[in-house]
């Protein structure tokens, strides 16, 4: 059954594509007797070059819905269609494989490979995706310039703050050229000018490079930046607003 | 640190086995048996003295010529009454070629009072609790009553102790007695013939090998060349035990090894779920994380490996120079062992550290696919 969702329509450009699709997305935790409902019949459509922010409180299930979305978790049931694909018939394989090539992912806790440098970890999804290693030096030092880190590229991540490291971590998300990235509290433990800072480079991104922005957030000012508001409670869409 | 050690403690174990093997071996073949013994067929049996080699030459020719022979002793052997002026007391009579017998036995090392033989004509060699039994010492005379080959005739012939030696294990020292080749084929009216020729090589490894032309030419109708490992079954049976047990010892140590490897492996998975979660999460495949920690288990295993041969090395070498003392002398197979000297080969510094990486290798599987299952929703939130 479908939960009710009060949706403020707009006009859709009509050149906007869908890139992500889920159809009554459920996902519960626990055993039978202790069932918890993480997601309730989700169902909502994010097209192409759209910034959008799930939003919602603690146990919403807003980092439930990003990993589902970016096929780090399976639903107890439903769909979910990236690009079109159905991401529940993958094998483990096929869908690292278009995790790599699709997704890029930002983490509120950086996650960058302490052992690697800003470089390497920029360089290393490129590596799997098998670029040779001239492109893959030439579109490291873009995606360094693209997130204002000229320079900073053979530090390891505890030798930059947590702004520099998260901007790392946005390199290395777009640095796939994937057609959506996705962003768990990316500015949760940024101070408020680090983390506008950062916002601003991925508004940017996103308006020249038309790049489709998710986000998990509580973050007023990712907020304020957002195209579109996905409002969660209880696991349910309870609201979804585009400016 | 455990896989290190567990290597150690591999190439000690069985370089004290070795040591152990070839101290008994030695002291077996290089006492008095020699690496290769060439009878008539059936003497052996049960010592019987008309089974001898009445001419020997063909067999002593052969072993002439052979390079690889690094020296022969022919004997005539006899069960016999050695009587003294006090006592009598029954022994196997070696009668032996003094010259020949150095590069072959070390019954010239054993003197411990007295002389080595010279070739006279009445010298006798006797152990020192034979002697003591006897009640006799250098000097004293000793007779021999013995039977005479094909007849059987009553010999005797009189002695005088010229020397008196201590082998160490008591088979040997009370009941041989040593005498010079031309005095007991005189005294068993053999003329030439020899009941016995015990070999050397310059190779041990030559006497086990039943292909090598020369043992297939000493071998006739009428002679059997036996290597020590055949007229010694025993001491066969107990190396090929010995060989048993550094495997069973090896497998154990390898086996906890193992454990702790997986166990290692697995802590080191945990501590890093959250990064393999974002490895995973970011586009690796599952057998790009296989590979990964297997590499990991690769490089623990080698520098494990080479830490582990190194100290072996270390620890190895201090021991076969010093030895390693058993406290009280123990016997085994007719040899008495107060020290063992282990010893180390190419091999044990090479094939066992290409185990032990192989062994963890395959420990690191399970942990491996442990890891390359990691659900990378579970695994970032485990650790935040």
């Amino acid at each position: 059954m479908s939960n009710a969702v009060e949706t403020d329509r707009v006009e859709h450009d009509p050149v906007r594509t869908n890139v992500i699709e889920t159809r009554e997305v459920c996902r519960y935790f626990g055993t039978e007797e202790m069932q918890v409902i993480a997601l309730d019949h989700v169902s909502l459509t994010i097209e192409k070059g759209e910034f959008t922010a799930i939003i919602g409180p603690s146990g919403s299930g807003k980092t439930t819905l990003l990993h589902l979305i970016g096929g780090l978790d399976n639903p107890s049931s439903g769909t979910i269609e990236l690009s079109g694909e159905n991401i529940a018939t993958m094998s483990g394989t096929q869908l690292a494989d278009f995790r790599r090539d699709h997704i890029g992912f930002i983490f509120q806790a950086y996650n960058l490979i302490p052992v690697l440098s800003a470089e390497e970890n920029i360089e290393y999804i490129m590596l799997l995706q098998g670029i040779s290693a001239d492109r893959r030096k030439k579109r490291v030092q873009e995606m360094l310039a693209m997130v204002g880190l000229e320079g900073m590229g053979a530090r390891r991540p505890a030798q930059l703050s947590g702004g520099q490291q998260q901007r790392v971590a946005v390199a290395r998300a777009m640095a796939s050229h994937p057609d959506i990235i996705l962003a768990d509290e990316p500015t949760a433990n940024l101070d408020t000018k680090t983390g506008i800072s950062l916002l601003d480079v991925m508004r940017d991104l996103n308006e020249q490079h038309n790049m489709t922005f998710v986000f998990s957030t509580h973050d007023e000012k990712i907020m304020e930046r957002a195209t579109r508001l996905i409002h969660l409670r209880d696991g349910a869409v309870e609201k979804d607003e585009r400016k | 640190m455990l896989i290190s050690l567990s290597l150690t403690a591999l190439i000690l174990t069985d370089g004290i086995i070795l040591g152990m093997v070839e101290l008994m071996v030695g002291g077996i073949t290089k006492t008095i048996a020699g690496e290769v013994q060439l009878h008539k067929r059936g003497f052996l049996d049960n010592f019987d003295p008309d089974l001898f080699m009445e001419s020997p030459g063909r067999s002593l020719q052969l072993l002439d010529s052979e390079p690889a022979v690094s020296g022969y002793a022919p004997r005539v052997i006899t069960g016999g009454m050695i009587a003294s002026t006090y006592n009598t007391a029954g022994a196997l009579i070696y009668g032996v070629d003094a010259e020949r017998e150095l590069g072959v036995s070390k019954i010239s090392d054993a003197i411990v009072t007295g002389a080595y033989l010279s070739g006279g004509e009445r010298e006798i060699l006797l152990g020192i609790p034979l002697a003591e039994i006897l009640e006799v010492t250098l000097g004293d005379r000793i007779v021999i009553t013995g039977a005479e080959v094909g007849t059987g005739e009553i010999a005797q012939e009189l002695f005088r102790v010229t020397g008196l030696f201590e082998f160490g294990p008591d088979e040997y020292d009370e009941h041989l007695v040593f005498i010079n080749l031309s005095a007991a084929q005189k005294l068993l009216a053999m003329n030439n013939g020899l009941h016995e020729i015990a070999v050397q090589f310059h190779d041990p490894e030559d006497a086990k090998n039943t292909r090598l032309p020369l043992l297939q030419q000493l071998n006739t109708d009428d002679i059997e060349a036996l290597g020590w490992l055949n007229f010694n079954a025993s001491v066969g049976a107990m190396i090929e035990m010995t060989n048993y047990s550094t495997l069973i010892i090896g497998t154990v140590l390898f086996l906890l090894a193992s454990l702790g490897v997986i166990n290692s492996m697995f802590m080191s998975i945990y501590e890093r779920i959250y990064e393999i979660g974002v490895l995973k999460a970011i586009g690796s495949k599952p057998n790009d994380i296989i590979m990964l920690i297997l590499c990991e288990a690769l490089l623990l295993a080698v520098i494990s490996a080479v830490l582990g041969a190194l100290l072996a090395l270390g620890l190895g070498s201090y021991f076969a120079e010093h030895g390693i003392a058993l406290g009280e002398e123990l016997e085994m197979e007719g040899v008495n062992i107060t020290n063992i000297h282990p010893r180390f080969i190419v091999s044990q510094f090479v094939a066992f550290p290409i185990y032990v990486t192989l062994l963890t290798l395959a420990a690191a599987i399970y942990p491996a696919r442990f890891a390359s299952r990691i659900i990378p929703s579970e695994a970032l939130q485990r650790s935040l």
